[in-house]
């Protein structure tokens, strides 16, 4: 068993250092590297086909990197720490005729926990996330949200070091998307590390400590999620039905461009939204007082960072260099 | 190793729960049950009673056809009562040889003489009662297949035959019925025999003649049959054969049950040629002496020990026992190995695979459904030997002689043994080729035409299965033995005919061999194969896939 004492000292839970996977000609995963800190929450974001679920084939060892080296919890193979690991695929499915409870306490038993404790604990966590009565039940008799979080348990039920989640949050309900969320944040509170996929930007706004973007099978983003918005200019609304002229001459304001309205409400009264982009110092209260002084009546004024949401199209939709914070 | 117990354990327990699992724990030995019992059973209850009307214009032979028909249920009786001696008898062998109801333990026509003129039913239960068990129930008759019954009131036994024939098809049709034992009975049968007897009877003639003794044919009358043996076909001296007013005419509506027709003729024929005895001056006693005169012929076999050389029913079933084994082989893995493609592509298509693999390395899942799936095999197999055994331990102490014969065979044989290491190495090699393609397919319709080709080679030993007892050590055989696919069924099948060494050796050698490679060969093909997606790959990419050395 090889294991690497300067990522467990750096308190690194994952590192991959230059991966590349070729399937035939075409290369997945490009090059990649990142490593993830013990009791992080991670989002794993990216286009379709940008490599995400290759990736994490890779890190778990079901396939294996062209080149490039994946240490996982201080291990150069992730067969030899399964049992600290936690992995629910993107495409998910049970065995349907299985029961709920048997299904938990058979992936559980597979990583590493005896027969008795593995049922123990599996209506210990269906007990928990409100699945209590469908724990004798067999698995095709549940909904489909149902038999997602059954499969969620059954990943973590070994309580495991470092939980992998590809696309978690797909398929389920508002409600079920809460307890899902919950799940994340209690296994951070117990100092887990997760890495999840998705594609739902609020999901990784409200739940990630960082994120990872990756596009093309090459690495677009890696830091926090204020290190993220800061990738894109901070911005102002403004609605009136002024001259909006002196606000181009300001020096904080970057561009200016004209904001559709789609509802039949829009330019009713003749006034017009805008979009001032400012620049990285720029103070939106100048601005303000500037529409004050310039005699430009407004309906309304707002300020806003960039959503995640805007970030991941902006760097992803205009093919992103890649820009490395840290 | 754990992990693919764990996956094995998995596999057994799952696949133990379902109902194919169970209706193949119970079907086989049910057909075997049945397979046994319902001859019998059909025998004994559900064949229905024959009810004849005999009308004898002649009035010599009624007594003679009787006399037959008694005969022939005697020996029913006789047989079942054979049946219950064995039974309820202590010891069970008690109608043996030694014993001096042995003359009668052999149900054919001497035995049945003998039996009937000693006294018959009650004369055997007599001898039989100091022997019998405390809790032997009563001795049931068995029913009598033919009964007879009066011609109706309203017809005349002296009318001529086409008249009686005429006036009789009413009851045939079922729209009369007769009465026997005070019941109404539909009329099965008529046997109508004319007044003049000699003017039927045809004598060969002199060799230059032969040719105008054709037999006559059959005549149908809306239904109806009026059957001609061929010796009643033609008066003598008379060219073409008569009209069916000159001969004994058989009249029933079942044409598919000769049963009662074949033992009227024989009969009537028998008492014609003792009357032509008696007419030429002949001794007939002395004829029917030598008639019964024979000689034994005694089928030896040289590869048995010296004094033991003669062969029995046990020896024909040794011959053929393995061929039923070979069956029950090739049902075992066929069914065995279906289990493992639903189940892979089941793990497949539900993406269960990928959790699994993030568990269990390919090698140990592997590993862990060939074993799980095996034991499911192995106790399908077992439940069947276990009741074979039991059905044949059950039915060997009563009403089936050849069972008893049937178990020793299998008791005294390697051939449960050797079945237990050709299911073995057969099922891993034929589960090779299945988890291969399991692995490469998402549904089991994309499955089905690598499934047909794999079927299609799977025939071949039943198709050579009943020829390979008849010639065991023959080139066939020899030549399917060493073809490792075929090993299992073409080995166990020459089980009985002590085949060379270096047959039996090197062939379980080479199937060693090429199920190991067979295995070594899925195990990169699996690897490869289940994750992938999309449509399956050709059978030359899957070849390349095993023989690639980063695989």
């Amino acid at each position: 068993m090889k294991s690497d004492p300067a990522n467990i000292a750096n308190g690194a839970t994952l590192e991959l250092r230059d991966v590349t996977k070729f399937y035939g000609q075409f290369k997945a995963v490009d090059g990649l590297s990142f490593s993830l800190q013990s009791g992080s929450i991670c989002g794993f974001l990216g286009p379709n086909g940008a490599g995400k679920t290759t990736t994490i084939r890779m890190i778990l060892e079901i396939i294996k990197p062209s080149s490039g080296a994946v240490t996982v919890l201080g291990h150069c193979s992730a067969l030899q720490v399964r049992h600290r690991l936690g992995y629910l695929p993107e495409e998910k499915g049970l065995y349907k005729k299985m029961k709920a409870w048997a299904i938990i306490a058979y992936f559980a038993s597979l990583k590493g926990l005896d027969r008795k404790t593995a049922r123990k604990r599996a209506y210990e966590l269906l007990e928990r996330y409100g699945l209590k009565d469908f724990a004798d039940k067999p698995t095709d008799a549940l909904s489909k949200g149902m038999g997602q979080k059954v499969q969620v348990l059954a990943s973590i039920a070994h309580d495991p070091e470092l939980v992998i989640l590809d696309e978690p949050f797909s398929g389920l309900d508002p409600v079920n998307q809460q307890v899902m969320e919950e799940i994340i944040r209690d296994m951070a509170k117990r100092h887990r590390t997760v890495l999840f996929s998705t594609h739902v930007m609020q999901h990784a706004e409200r739940l990630c400590d960082r994120i990872l973007l990756i596009a093309g099978g090459r690495k677009i983003f890696d830091g926090t999620i204020p290190e993220a918005r800061s990738l894109l200019p901070r911005r102002v609304r403004i609605e009136t039905e002024d001259d909006i002229t002196p606000l181009r001459q300001l020096s904080d304001v970057a561009s200016i461009s004209c904001v559709e309205k789609s509802d039949a409400s829009a330019n009713i009264n003749g006034t017009h939204c805008w979009d001032l982009e400012l620049r990285e110092s720029a103070d939106a209260h100048a601005i303000l007082q500037t529409c004050f002084a310039q005699r430009i009546r407004l309906r309304s004024f707002s300020q806003s960072d960039p959503t995640l949401h805007e970030v991941f199209v902006s760097l992803v939709g205009a093919q992103a260099r890649e820009v490395t914070i840290r | 190793m754990r992990y693919a117990f764990l996956v094995a354990w998995r596999e057994y327990a799952e696949n133990a729960k379902t109902k194919g699992f169970w209706l193949g724990i119970f079907v086989m030995p049910l057909i075997l049950f049945l397979s046994i019992q319902v001859p019998v059973w059909l025998e004994q209850k559900a064949t229905p009673i024959r009810y004849y009307v005999l009308v004898d214009q002649s009035g010599s032979l009624a007594p003679i056809v009787e006399a037959r028909l008694e005969s022939l249920h005697q020996q029913k009786v006789l047989e079942a009562l054979n049946d219950y001696a064995r039974k309820y008898s202590r010891p069970p062998a008690f109608v043996g040889a030694a014993s001096h109801l042995g003359e009668f333990s052999e149900a054919n026509p001497l035995s049945a003489a003998a039996f009937m003129s000693k006294g018959g039913k009650r004369y055997f239960l007599e001898q039989l009662k100091p022997q019998l068990k405390e809790n032997a129930p009563d001795f049931q008759e068995p029913r009598r297949l033919f009964q007879p019954v009066h011609l109706p009131t309203a017809i005349s036994a002296e009318a001529p035959l086409a008249t009686l024939a005429q006036e009789l098809k009413p009851y045939f049709r079922g729209e009369k019925q007769l009465e026997a034992n005070g019941q109404q009975v539909l009329l099965s049968a008529a046997i109508l025999i004319p007044r003049d007897l000699e003017n039927l009877i045809i004598r060969p003639r002199p060799p230059s003649s032969h040719r105008e003794a054709d037999p006559a044919p059959r005549l149908n009358t809306e239904n109806i049959q009026a059957t001609n043996h061929p010796l009643a076909a033609s008066k003598p001296g008379l060219g073409g054969p008569p009209g069916p007013t000159h001969q004994i005419q058989y009249w029933s509506a079942n044409a598919s049950d000769s049963r009662l027709r074949d033992e009227i003729e024989h009969a009537i024929n028998a008492e014609i040629r003792q009357r032509e005895y008696l007419a030429r001056g002949l001794d007939s006693a002395a004829i029917h002496e030598v008639e019964r005169t024979f000689i034994l012929f005694a089928s030896l076999n040289p590869k048995k020990a010296a004094g033991k050389e003669t062969v029995s029913q046990t020896d024909t079933i040794r011959q053929w026992l393995p061929s039923a084994f070979v069956y029950l082989l090739w049902l075992a893995i066929f069914v065995v190995i279906q289990m493992l493609l639903n189940n892979t592509i089941e793990e497949k298509s539900n993406r269960i695979i990928e959790v699994l693999l993030s568990s269990v390395t390919p090698g140990e899942l592997m590993m862990g459904k060939l074993f799980g799936i095996a034991a499911i095999g192995l106790t399908m197999v077992g439940a069947w030997v276990a009741a074979l055994f039991g059905i044949l331990s059950w039915k060997s102490g009563g009403a089936s002689e050849i069972a008893g014969n049937l178990l020793s065979v299998v008791q005294g044989s390697s051939l449960v043994p050797l079945f237990a290491v050709y299911f073995f190495f057969g099922y891993l090699m034929y589960a090779a080729f299945i988890l291969s393609i399991g692995s490469v397919c998402n549904t089991i319709k994309e499955a089905q035409s690598y499934m047909s080709l794999l079927t299609v080679i799977m025939m071949v030993p039943l198709l050579t299965m009943t020829f390979i007892p008849k010639d065991p050590n023959g080139p066939l055989a020899r030549l399917l033995s060493w073809i490792p696919i075929y090993t299992p069924f073409t080995m166990m099948n020459r089980a009985a005919a002590d085949p060379p060494m270096i047959d039996l050796i090197g062939t379980l050698f080479l199937l060693l061999v090429v199920t190991a490679t067979a295995l070594w060969m899925a195990g990169k093909i699996f690897r490869i194969g289940i994750l992938r997606t999309g449509q399956p790959p050709r059978l030359v990419e899957m070849l390349r896939w095993a023989t690639r050395k980063d695989a």
